[in-house]
């Protein structure tokens, strides 16, 4: 996109917010996973940023998972609880979830801002000389 | 019932490049940097359409890419009829020179 830079480089962060947005609702949805303490937790997945190989914006690098690990919770009424009546629960905390959400989201309007503002000056652009 | 698929909407016949233009002497740049700009117009426009075409077939990954592309494709359309309308009006310029 070599005229209109700027609304390419926005578009490419707004689809790295996209997935941020997309791996903090897979950490919800399985925010109460459990399993026996013998099997591996449901690891929390981070993205990772990085600047995009061209020069030109944002891109996602991968993925970074969480402990596997997680807690270890007494619920003895758990079907898959052992002989101590302890299960594995992921170590996924809602509140910090919650706040990386809303910086997800925040960024995600602030890229498309971006792009409304980009559009707006190329516009202005356009019209000078117009009325000459 | 099987639904049909839409068909991807086919782009415009590309126009040629105004080969009468290059045979004036300082001419060809100008009408090679147009007809450069146009093909880069169209290519856009390609690109708009074909997010539309994944839209409306539910292929679409992200939203904001095709408004994006569609904006893109708009913005480049106006900077080409501005720059069609100044070398029209230079061009009356010219032919309203009187001897």
């Amino acid at each position: 996109m070599p005229i209109f830079d700027s609304i390419g480089i926005a578009g490419s962060g707004a689809t790295t917010y996209r997935k941020w947005l997309d791996a903090v609702s897979d950490n919800i949805a399985n925010m109460n996973d459990a399993v026996s303490t013998s099997s591996a937790a449901f690891r929390a997945r981070y993205v990772i940023a990085q600047p995009a190989n061209d020069g030109h914006g944002v891109q996602v690098g991968g993925i970074a998972l969480g402990s596997a690990n997680g807690r270890v919770v007494y619920d003895p009424q758990n079907p898959l609880a052992d002989a101590q009546g302890n299960v594995r629960m992921p170590d996924i905390d809602l509140g910090d979830q919650m706040g990386q959400l809303m910086m997800a989201q925040r960024g995600y309007q602030a890229n498309l801002s971006v792009v409304d503002r980009a559009k707006d000056a190329y516009q202005a652009a356009l019209q000078l000389g117009r009325n000459a | 019932m099987t639904i049909v698929p839409i068909g991807a909407v086919t782009a415009a016949p590309k126009i040629a490049p105004a080969s009468a233009a290059t045979g004036a002497s300082g001419g060809g740049d100008f009408a090679s940097a147009l007809a450069g700009g146009l093909d880069k117009l169209q290519q856009m426009q390609t690109n708009s359409d074909n997010m539309a075409v994944k839209a409306a077939t539910g292929s679409l990954t992200d939203v904001h890419d095709y408004m994006i592309a569609s904006t893109e494709a708009s913005l480049a359309t106006q900077l080409t009829v501005a720059v069609r309308n100044k070398a029209v009006e230079a061009f009356n310029d010219i032919m309203r020179m009187q001897a």
